[in-house]
């Protein structure tokens, strides 16, 4: 079995896959920032340096969100040391994880095939990103769109699942934009770590949107955190101040490569990040 | 007065039958002895339900052509999977046709060629002509002996057309449309464009109804009553648009828009849903974890032993890792080049012991299976029927699991 290289394996992300591979006793190199800050001058060089030819590199370093042109300077800077290293050192098969915010706003249903049309800085850093690593990359290369992906440890604290069941634990109260009509597509951390490992066994190329292929709107989301809170939480609706738009995915991309793959579905993967975050309570 | 008709595939064979069918002697000729010797002993080269060909002449010798006063060229026009044509072998078939032709012959270009082909044959030999096939697979025969109209391109529409040619049209009791070349032309594409415009609301709305609780079953006959619709309008929901004839034409149609400055993104649109639909069993499919699937049907559509573009086909393609047991009616399995799957003689055996079962073409056979039968033979539920070519009372009473298009 060939090594695996996850860069930014200490993140929500990185790190689910690296425990994810860790669980197969996968041949693994798990570098964090602190292992390797990609900002630093020299970290192309130094990540070339831990490269061999038979691995598979997957990149997750990102400062995200990315929200301004400082950010999207910043994310470039890493995405530069990547290329650098990818460009001096082969390898085996490279995995980009980028994000479903480079498709348009627009289309109700998204698959791999949708023209990326971000309008975010968020989407436009992982849309360029993608670009430069396609540009430098000569190994057979991936990139990965997760949609909006929720679990026990995700740092951030964006609107949806994540922010809901925080805001639900401590304050019995969970506050939607408008009433929260937007359907989105939801997918469970441990089906984005089960994926990319699916990537890696088949050293797949191209795109791939790492979704559950299930729209739920906000309020549902909220209703079912709500009910499994055991206690009484206040779902708030506020004035609307943006139009109502939906997202929906195509996935038959994923149901011909990975056929045996399940999607966790909304419910249960609620409850598997209530049972992953138990310790912390 | 002899009519001959060049090319024995599926067009000119068909073309050539329903003429004599009139009463007219017919030449059928085609310069691949091996062709014209497996019709001659009764082996058809395709599947079209009351196809006879025991009036025709065969001929192999393009010299018999000089006798002709009305010649048609009619070979099928070879299509690639994205729909675009290959026009070699048509013009090779003039190449040899026109030489061996009367001086006073009208020659008919009768296969399906982009706007400008044949106005730029006619520029060096007057005697061409162009007339629009609209052969429907499965309805050719019928089709081809009462059209409901015929369109012919000419350079001059306003001129009668050559007698011999007018007389041959009259038989059709149907009316004749001249127009110019390229009008004639892309009539064939408008009306196959036509079809795949209705094919695709239909596809979206029988999608929709799957979703809000609505069933295109009963909203169908609603349409066809409206006059600006009509009884005969493309609206069964389908698995996309199969076949390679209206895939052929919106990629013709794409071609010249972009050549032309045109804006098509519509018709573009239809393709990427058709694919979409088409993919629909491997979807509901995969709800579930079936390792044995049972496919009935091969082919892209019902009466037909083509699969150009069949979403059965697409649907093995998709259900990689999985045994697979196929039956159809009358496909060449030979043609199929399914190594992978069980070529199934009856359509209980492909059933048997399936996890799932799809009813990929809408072969009239396969109404008359019964439930039980198949829920008795099967060692799983779903049955994914799109067509609804089963009952769904009965499929329920036996425990079946059935999903059909239109309907959630």
């Amino acid at each position: 079995m060939n090594r695996t290289v996850i860069v930014g394996a200490r993140g929500f992300v990185g790190g689910a896959i690296a425990a994810r591979l860790a669980g197969d006793h996968a041949p693994l190199l798990a570098l964090g920032r602190n292992d390797l800050d990609l900002l630093q001058p020299a970290a192309g060089e130094r990540l070339a340096a831990l490269l061999r030819p038979d691995d598979s590199v997957v990149l997750v370093s990102a400062e995200a969100p990315c929200r301004d042109a400082a950010g999207m300077v910043r994310n470039m800077t890493m995405v530069a040391a990547m290329c650098r290293a990818l460009a001096e050192r082969a390898v085996a098969h490279v995995v980009n994880i980028s994000s479903d915010a480079v498709y348009p706003d627009e289309p109700a249903l998204v698959s791999e095939e949708t023209p990326a049309a971000p309008s975010s800085p968020h989407g436009a850093m992982h849309r360029a990103r993608e670009v430069l690593l396609s540009a430098a990359v000569k190994a057979p290369l991936a990139h990965l769109r997760p949609s909006i992906v929720y679990g026990a440890a995700d740092p951030h604290n964006g609107y949806g699942p994540n922010r809901f069941r925080r805001t639900a634990a401590k304050d019995g109260k969970i506050a939607l934009f408008g009433e929260g009509e937007e359907k989105r597509d939801h997918v469970f951390i441990g089906d984005v770590a089960e994926l990319a490992r699916l990537v890696l066994a088949s050293r797949y190329q191209g795109i791939l949107n790492l979704v559950s292929g299930h729209s739920a709107s906000f309020r549902e989301v909220a209703e079912r955190i709500a009910a499994r809170s055991g206690r009484p939480v206040a779902i708030e609706g506020s004035p609307r101040r943006n139009p109502i738009t939906h997202r929906h995915f195509d996935v038959r991309a994923r149901l011909k490569a990975f056929p045996e793959f399940r999607p966790t579905a909304l419910e249960r993967g609620l409850a598997l990040a209530d049972a992953q975050s138990e310790p912390a309570r | 007065m002899t009519v001959a008709f060049c090319g024995m595939t599926h067009l000119g064979l068909v073309s050539a039958a329903a003429a004599a069918e009139l009463g007219v002697d017919t030449l059928a000729f085609d310069s691949d002895a091996g062709l014209i010797a497996r019709i001659d002993s009764g082996h058809l080269p395709v599947h079209e339900p009351g196809l006879s060909v025991a009036k025709l002449r065969l001929s192999t010798l393009p010299r018999d052509l000089a006798a002709c006063e009305l010649i048609y060229v009619a070979p099928d026009v070879p299509t690639t999977n994205d729909g675009q044509s290959d026009l070699g072998p048509l013009n090779a078939l003039i190449g040899l046709v026109a030489p061996h032709a009367h001086p006073h012959a009208t020659i008919v270009i009768l296969s399906q060629v982009p706007p400008g082909f044949t106005r730029q044959l006619w520029q060096h030999d007057r005697r061409f002509l162009y007339q629009v096939e609209t052969l429907a697979f499965g309805q050719a025969v019928a089709r081809a002996k009462q059209p409901e109209r015929i369109i012919v391109g000419c350079a001059e529409p306003a001129r009668p057309l050559p007698a011999p040619y007018a007389a041959f049209l009259a038989k059709f009791d149907c009316p004749i449309l001249p127009m110019r070349f390229e009008s004639a032309e892309l009539a064939k594409i408008s009306i196959n464009l036509c079809l795949a415009a209705a094919l695709s609301v239909t596809n979206t709305l029988a999608e929709l109804c799957e979703a809000v609780g609505a069933d295109w079953a009963e909203i169908e006959p609603a349409l066809r009553l409206d006059k600006r619709i009509g009884p005969h309008a493309y609206l069964k929901a389908g698995l996309g648009i199969g076949g390679g004839n209206i895939g052929r034409d919106i990629a013709t149609v794409l071609r010249l828009g972009a050549e032309h400055g045109v804006d098509t993104s519509v018709p573009h649109a239809w393709l990427g849903h058709s694919q979409r639909r088409r993919d629909w069993p491997l979807t509901v499919m995969a709800e579930q974890s079936a390792k044995q699937v049972g496919i009935l049907g091969l082919a892209y559509k019902e009466d037909t032993a083509s699969m150009k573009n069949s979403p059965a086909l697409a649907l093995i393609d998709g259900l990689s890792g999985v045994r697979i047991a196929a039956y159809d009616p009358a496909v060449n399995w030979q043609d199929a080049e399914l190594a992978y799957v069980k070529h199934a003689h009856a359509p209980l055996e492909a059933c048997a012991d399936a996890d799932a079962v799809a009813i990929m073409t809408p072969w009239r056979e396969f109404r008359d299976l019964a439930p039980s039968d198949i829920a008795a033979a099967m060692r799983g539920k779903l049955v994914v029927d799109p067509y609804r070519m089963l009952d769904d009372g009965a499929c329920a009473a036996a425990g079946l699991d059935h999903r059909v298009l239109g309907r959630a």
